[in-house]
């Protein structure tokens, strides 16, 4: 017994010290992006500006965060919710719909998106929310059902026969014994809109995309980089995160284990 | 007290339970049993509606209860299935909760309960924090039982709950269900297809064939009179009489034994086995000897007189612990219809008689 405990504990403290290693290293970029500026300079000495200084990092960062979390707090109640009813006898004969509304939603591509919602709401935050919600929506759709599927059939007939209703049912049963599986969903979800939001920038948008645009735009490979780099590091502490978060969930009999049945 | 009225079950115009009607009184063992496919499970389902009833009332302590929320059903019914079904996301201790907690009890009065279950069902207290993956089969089924038990249910319904376990886990929770029905006192209606377990547990058998009930009867009642062919036919596959003997004791069939002392004298021995037809004869500290009469054919010797006598061995003597098979067995092998029953100074107790088997209800 002892000895697969220590190794569980030491991949997972090594996992706890490269999020909190890579989280410091994020926030020192955000923070000190200026203080680089020498750095850049030698690296591309052909740039008059080879740091982005129109906005700071931090207000850009910031800026980034909340697309998301918006546009990822929409996908996640729409998609939850439409698994859970699709899922319910009632709504059973609407999951083919629902599922393939949430696969279109996600081929769409959502530049193709922006260019339809602009026109309708105007340039800026609302058009990025729009496209983000529907880009992300299909990992929470299909992972809810899913997860509400691995619930054992025995759980949900004891839970029946020890008269609970139907929504306790749901939230003390169903739910959390889905929620490993869900939360693998919000996390390809987020995850996908962390990188999609800095197409936002193109339709005026401020977030971690608009250095990137203006590199672009001003051939500024400097602005680039310094742009994706911290977009790359925010995905990755976020997922680190999730993964972190979705270990919390685990219960033995998902991990393999029989659950004494 | 649980009666069904007319319980039946129709699906896609086919009857799977039909017009199934029983009183089930406070405090029995009532066993479902019959073939797979018979509508035993469905039947017991139909009970707290987890299958809705196509026709037919259930009356829980003479309130029908057909038309309450099932919610609030299954609350005043404890349930224990085959798959166990703990919550794997919960303690033991949770688990055990989860009816006190739908009814909103308090928490120290659902703490002393879950406490008082798990000492009911030998649970060691470390077991309250332990999640379900943790445990063995044998322990999570008497997690089962101890969460169907909680909230003090007025009828504990049970589908073949120790139907998945090894044979040894299986007979320890079958004893242990057993006590546990003794302490508590439930109704309980309890589906099986295991006959052994049946016998071992059921005082009342509910036998049922293709969605009718055949025969509902204590034990002993289907075996001298079971209804119909199927029944005797259901029951002649297994060695249905030595099986109900070997739940039985030697204690439950002791009757006074006619004896007289090895001083008596033989008109007086003579008179006490014409009255009895035998006479157990003991020594002058009450310890059987011999025994006149009770053998096979000497009902004619006995007419004439005394005829000869058996002496008494230690190895055909009976004591009250024993099983009724192995008392059987005894007088198969020594071939007498009566045995002595002694007690732990080996004094003459009583005795058991081929006539007191054929006789008592078990």
């Amino acid at each position: 017994m002892t000895t697969p405990t220590v190794l569980v504990s030491g991949t997972d403290a090594r996992r706890w010290m490269l999020l909190g290693a890579l989280s410091l290293l994020l926030a020192a970029l955000v923070l000190f992006m200026r203080d680089l500026e020498p750095l850049f300079r030698d690296a591309f000495p052909d740039l008059d500006t080879p740091v982005y200084v129109r906005e700071t990092f931090l207000q850009l960062t910031l800026d980034h965060i909340v697309l998301v979390l918006v546009s990822s707090a929409i996908s996640v109640s729409v998609g939850v919710a439409a698994a859970v009813f699709v899922t319910r006898r009632m709504g059973r004969e609407f999951e083919p719909l629902v599922s393939a509304l949430s696969a279109i939603g996600q081929t769409f591509p959502p530049a193709a998106v922006l260019a339809i919602v602009v026109p309708l709401a105007g340039f800026g935050f609302t058009p990025t929310i729009v496209a983000l919600t529907l880009y992300g929506l299909l990992p929470v759709v299909q992972n809810t059902i899913a997860g509400l599927g691995t619930v054992p059939p025995a759980a949900l007939e004891a839970a029946r026969g020890t008269g609970m209703s139907r929504w306790q049912i749901l939230f003390r049963v169903e739910l959390p014994l889905a929620m490993r599986v869900i939360i693998a969903g919000v996390r390809v979800s987020v995850i996908i809109n962390i990188g999609t939001a800095t197409i936002g920038s193109t339709v005026g948008a401020k977030s971690l995309g608009t250095p990137i645009i203006a590199g672009l735009v001003g051939d500024n490979i400097a602005y680039v980089i310094q742009g994706a780099v911290v977009v790359g590091l925010l995905a990755i502490v976020t997922d680190l995160a999730f993964e972190r978060l979705e270990r919390r969930f685990t219960f033995g009999a998902q991990a393999g284990g029989g659950a004494g049945a | 007290m649980i009666e069904l009225q007319g319980l039946t079950k129709t699906y896609g115009g086919k009857d799977v339970v039909s017009d199934v009607s029983m009183t089930v009184d406070s405090g029995e063992f009532c066993v479902l049993i019959g073939p797979s496919g018979c509508g035993k499970s469905t039947t017991l389902k139909m009970i707290n509606r987890l299958i809705p009833l196509s026709a037919g009332r259930v009356i829980l302590n003479g309130e029908d209860v057909t038309t309450l929320p099932e919610e609030q059903l299954r609350r005043r019914m404890g349930y224990a299935i085959q798959s166990i079904g703990l919550f794997p996301h919960w303690t033991v201790a949770q688990n055990i909760a989860v009816v006190p907690r739908l009814l909103g009890w308090p928490k120290s009065r659902i703490d002393d309960r879950v406490e008082e279950l798990m000492h009911l069902f030998h649970l060691d207290p470390d077991f309250r924090a332990k999640h379900p993956h943790q445990l063995s089969g044998g322990q999570a089924q008497r997690v089962g039982v101890a969460r169907a038990l909680a909230a003090d249910p007025e009828v504990l319904l049970m589908d073949e709950p120790f139907g998945a376990l090894d044979p040894i886990t299986r007979e320890a929770l079958q004893a242990e269900m057993q006590r546990v029905h003794q302490e508590t006192g439930k109704t309980v209606v309890f589906v099986t297809h295991d006959m052994d377990e049946a016998l071992k547990l059921a005082s009342r058998f509910a036998i049922l064939n293709q969605g009718r009930l055949v025969q509902y009867d204590r034990p002993i009642e289907l075996m001298f009179e079971p209804a119909d062919d199927f029944v005797q036919d259901f029951l002649g596959k297994s060695d249905l009489g030595l099986k109900l003997l070997s739940r039985r004791w030697v204690h439950q069939y002791t009757a006074d034994a006619p004896y007289a002392g090895v001083r008596a004298s033989q008109g007086e021995i003579i008179e006490t086995m014409r009255s009895y037809g035998h006479v157990w004869l003991v020594d002058d500290q009450g310890r059987p000897e011999g025994l006149f009469g009770a053998r096979l054919g000497v009902a004619r010797e006995a007419q004439q007189g005394l005829g000869r006598l058996t002496q008494v061995e230690t190895d055909w003597t009976a004591t009250p612990d024993m099983t009724m098979k192995e008392a059987l067995s005894r007088m198969v092998w020594r071939r007498v219809t009566a045995l002595p029953v002694v007690d732990d100074a080996g004094h003459l107790a009583g005795e058991v008689t081929m006539d007191g088997i054929m006789g008592r209800q078990p």
